[in-house]
């Protein structure tokens, strides 16, 4: 079968290539685009390390065949530094709050806090045990995730939202 | 906000502290956490070389079984399908993980020859140019099984009339010609008739499945140089290495492993299970082969925890003295050996846990049953003898209308007490672990109990005869 | 091999795209992705819904229309569907909610599905599109225990928003989010004074498919909703139930607290 011909907005980058037909958002972010921080943990939408941001909605990119959204806007956790590879807020909090372990499960966490935050700048804490549901973390135990997604929300209110942080160790 | 960090608390063991300690208790960053919050940490599967094939494994549907036939020609004639590996294609068909260093019987082929011994094993590879032909390849192998009586139970499997499920003969591990592990320690049986009280319960775990967030798998590549390298998400990249070696009966360096990044290992991806036949698939294709789990067989296929079974026996006096314990002990450890024979061993040598108990009798056995294959995970052996000892103290609590910490505190070990598997204690700080617990939370205890040690000496009131430990 | 990936643009497109052996309607991609993922699989073409125009909610004069596409996300934002809420922030997750639609809730297996049961207590009528232009609507219990033809498709539901004071839903789960069902009940009182005049009780991870707990709803019904009434309601309700093992619970443990959790749903507790 020949392959379709796909157009979409990755990280605010237009991009172009084809894929075999029924390939996913994650097949092709990993495998034509070389964009593999979202990752492969199920295939069946109930780990989430493949979450990313479609149209502004955070979503299980292993479930959405590319040739379904075509022109869409899409974020990956490639997309979310700063220029010159400084961390936002959310990856700092991450950093400075040893909520990665293996780091699995990381890029999808990340991505669900950013549609989180970018909807509610004020999260409850229910508001962000609700928004990373759909995201396993088998190492952390959960609580050094929540409280680096309230405290990176809490950076940013601090700063109205931009703030530039050194990354390294 | 960073994180705040412990502080130490040094009034403990005070003589005998050394520590000037420049690093622990403090907070230290991870070297990958910069790699996993920017996305940029390479897993295996993060590598995408040109001309990937997929493996996929036809597995058994049968708990027990004579393969009488297994047809692959179906296999072949999927599209995208470029070849099947038989135990034919395996030049050392056997996985043991200490073959190493001797550790025998090998007991688990790496594609098995004439018979399948748990629902799921692999029988044959299929590798395709797409995950879907592999799929279908596997799904299309044709196999004709013969049954044989299936053993699900630990005891059942150990009765004198079960089917032998194993070519040694027996469905236990050989422990130098014993049928299990053995710690004799005094007289449990006198102890028993002098004791007031004679508890004895059953504990039963489940196999326990890590579920790491990452399934277990590998990259093989070809190199130019003649060699293979394998990207795999082992948490042992040199039993990976060393077995793969063996298993290919090829000298070691022709192999290299790049690995280290382990997606979540917790015990479920140390065995050499993978490896092997990726690396005969991309011999045999010359191509970059890779072999991975789907959730489905990362939850049912690769090996859990161990299930145990444990009767735990004990004397007990009225003020609580436990003087006799005996623990019987079953280690499911499936189909295969892989670490349970050495997590027994270890579940032997825990016993009877941090207590000083005068006479100790325990039988541990490794016992195969056509279950999946358990392996290591947190603490195997160890772990689950734990959840039924403590079960059994808090019991004994209950039984005695005592406090359960009051009961352990009075049996705690000391340094310089002699364990049943005859070593000596040291280190031991179960007193002030407790004693520590019981603040932190507001439990008082009476004032004789908040003072001892683990250097003090346990008065005469609290031992009992010791016969020739 | 790879399925191919119709993406038509009107309800008659999606009709067509049918017809072809092997294809089947996308929706979220909840069900059928992860067949697709991780399966020997013999679909030929998969019919994505999500440019055919069946996305939307109107509500209009207390009746609401939802185009079956639409996806529970939406309808959990809709401000004149509050009374849902806590349906939809009872399945799954976001990332989830934001892909699975109100139509392909209809055609999960339990114990998946609740929206579906809120639906049958909620007496919904379901449009579906066939071939050749045909249309009909039906009762949701219909489309439950049939499903919909091979060539066929659901195109919208629609139902009558019920008060909050009527509405009763309560999802017993494992862990507090993102868990399927041990048990669901979902119900419509008609309050008359203190007297419940009529009741519609749904229930899920009671049998194969949602169950309309009828013998609940008479031992409910001509009396006042007090907790006695409630508890024979509960009881009642086992006799509609056909509760079944899995690995969320076993059969004998969804029969234990279903009464328990009929009882706590009516009294809203």
């Amino acid at each position: 079968m020949p392959k379709s011909y796909i157009e979409v907005l990755v990280n605010d980058e237009p991009r172009e290539f084809l894929v075999q037909p029924g390939t996913t958002l994650l097949g092709a972010l990993r495998e034509e685009l070389g964009l593999t921080a979202a990752k492969r943990g199920c295939g069946q939408g109930t780990c989430g390390t493949c979450t990313c941001i479609v149209d502004g909605e955070a979503v299980m990119s292993c479930l959405v065949p590319v040739e379904t959204i075509q022109g869409a806007d899409v974020r990956t956790l490639e997309g979310v530094a700063r220029d010159g590879g400084e961390l936002d807020e959310v990856q700092a909090a991450f950093l400075e709050g040893f909520a990665t372990q293996c780091g699995f499960c990381t890029s999808g966490m990340i991505m669900a806090a950013q549609a989180l935050l970018a909807e509610n700048p004020d999260p409850s804490r229910e508001d962000v045990v609700r928004a990373i549901s759909g995201n396993v973390c088998r190492c952390t135990g959960y609580e050094s995730i929540i409280n680096a997604i309230l405290d990176a929300a809490q950076r940013r209110r601090a700063t109205g939202g931009v703030q530039y942080v050194e990354g390294g160790v | 906000m960073a994180i705040q960090s412990e502080q130490i608390d040094r009034s403990y063991f005070a003589e005998g502290r050394d520590d000037d300690f420049d690093v622990i208790g403090t907070p230290v960053q991870r070297s990958d956490a910069l790699g996993h919050v920017t996305g940029r940490t390479e897993f295996f599967e993060d590598r995408n070389p040109p001309g990937l094939l997929h493996l996929k494994m036809a597995r058994s549907e049968r708990h027990h079984a004579l393969l009488k036939a297994v047809d692959v020609a179906p296999a072949l004639a999927v599209p995208g399908v470029v070849k099947v590996l038989t135990h034919a294609d395996v030049p050392a068909n056997w996985y043991t993980i200490l073959r190493l260093i001797g550790v025998e019987p090998n007991d688990e082929p790496v594609l098995p020859e004439d018979r399948v011994l748990y629902k799921g094993e692999p029988i044959v590879a299929v590798i395709a140019t797409s995950e879907q032909a592999a799929l279908q390849g596997a799904r299309a192998v044709e196999v004709t099984y013969e049954d044989l009586p299936v053993v699900l139970d630990v005891e059942e499997a150990l009765a004198d009339d079960a089917t032998a499920i194993k070519p040694h003969g027996t469905n236990y591990f050989v422990y130098e010609g014993h049928h299990c592990r053995r710690i004799r320690f005094g007289d449990v049986d006198a102890a028993f008739a002098e004791a007031d009280h004679v508890f004895e319960w059953r504990y039963q775990s489940s196999p326990i499945e890590h579920a790491p967030t990452e399934t277990t798998g590998c990259i093989v590549i070809p190199q130019a140089d003649g060699r293979l390298l394998i990207h795999s998400d082992t948490q042992a990249c040199f039993f990976t290495l060393d077995n793969t070696a063996l298993i290919l009966e090829v000298p070691f360096g022709k192999l290299r492993v790049m690995g280290g990044t382990v997606g979540g290992g917790f015990g479920g991806k140390v065995d050499v299970t993978l490896e092997p036949i990726a690396c005969i698939a991309a011999m045999a294709t010359n191509k970059p082969v890779k072999y991975v789990y789907g959730r489905e067989e990362e939850m049912q296929i690769s090996s859990p925890r161990a299930a145990e079974r444990i009767y735990v026996k004990d004397g007990v006096m009225d003020d609580g003295t436990i003087v006799a314990r005996k623990v019987t002990l079953y280690v499911d450890a499936g189909a295969y050996s892989r670490h349970s024979p050495y997590g027994t061993t270890k579940a032997a040598a825990h016993m009877p846990g941090p207590y000083n108990i005068p006479n100790v009798w325990v039988d541990a056995h490794c016992v195969y049953t056509n279950r999946t294959p358990s392996s290591a995970m947190r603490g195997f052996g160890v772990t689950i003898g734990d959840f039924a000892l403590e079960s059994q103290m808090d019991r004994i609590a209950r039984a005695l209308d005592m406090d359960p910490l009051h009961l352990r505190l009075i049996n705690a070990y000391r340094d310089g007490d002699m364990k049943a598997h005859r070593k000596v204690a040291e280190g031991t700080a179960l007193i002030e672990v407790i004693q520590q617990a019981a603040q932190l939370v507001g439990h008082e205890l009476p004032a004789e109990l908040r003072t001892m040690t683990v250097y003090s000496p346990a008065s005469d009131g609290w031992t009992f005869l010791i016969k020739n430990p | 091999m790879a399925p191919s990936v119709e993406v038509p643009e009107s309800v008659g497109e999606v009709v067509g795209a049918l017809a072809g052996e092997g294809s089947v309607v996308l929706a979220g991609g909840t069900v059928v992705m992860p067949e697709v993922n991780t399966t020997a699989h013999d679909l030929r073409a998969l019919v994505s819904l999500r440019r055919a125009g069946l996305r939307g909610i109107e509500v209009d004069g207390g009746r609401a229309v939802i185009g079956a596409a639409t996806t529970l996300a939406e309808v959990g934002k809709h401000e004149r569907l509050a009374v849902l809420r806590p349906v939809i922030e009872s399945i799954a997750s976001p990332t989830i909610r934001n892909l699975a639609t109100v139509g392909g809730n209809l055609f999960v297996k339990q114990p998946y599905g609740d929206l579906a049961v809120a639906l049958l207590a909620l007496d919904a009528e379901v449009d579906v599109a066939g071939p050749d232009g045909a249309s009909s609507t039906r009762p949701v219990a219909d489309v439950l225990r049939d499903g919909a033809g091979e060539r066929e498709v659901v195109t919208a539901v629609a139902f009558d928003v019920p008060d909050a004071a009527a509405w009763r839903y309560t999802k017993a789960m494992r862990r507090k989010q993102n868990s399927a069902s041990i048990v669901t009940v979902a119900a419509v009182l008609g309050l008359d004074g203190g007297t419940v005049g009529a009741a519609r009780i749904a229930l899920g991870g009671a049998g194969a498919k949602p169950v309309r707990a009828t013998a609940a709803e008479q031992a409910l019904t001509g009396g006042p909703l007090d907790h006695d009434r409630a508890r024979a309601a509960g009881e009642a309700a086992l006799q509609d139930a056909e509760p079944f093992d899995d690995a969320y619970a076993s059969a004998w443990y969804r029969g234990r607290v279903l009464p328990v959790h009929v009882r706590r749903a009516l009294l809203g507790e």
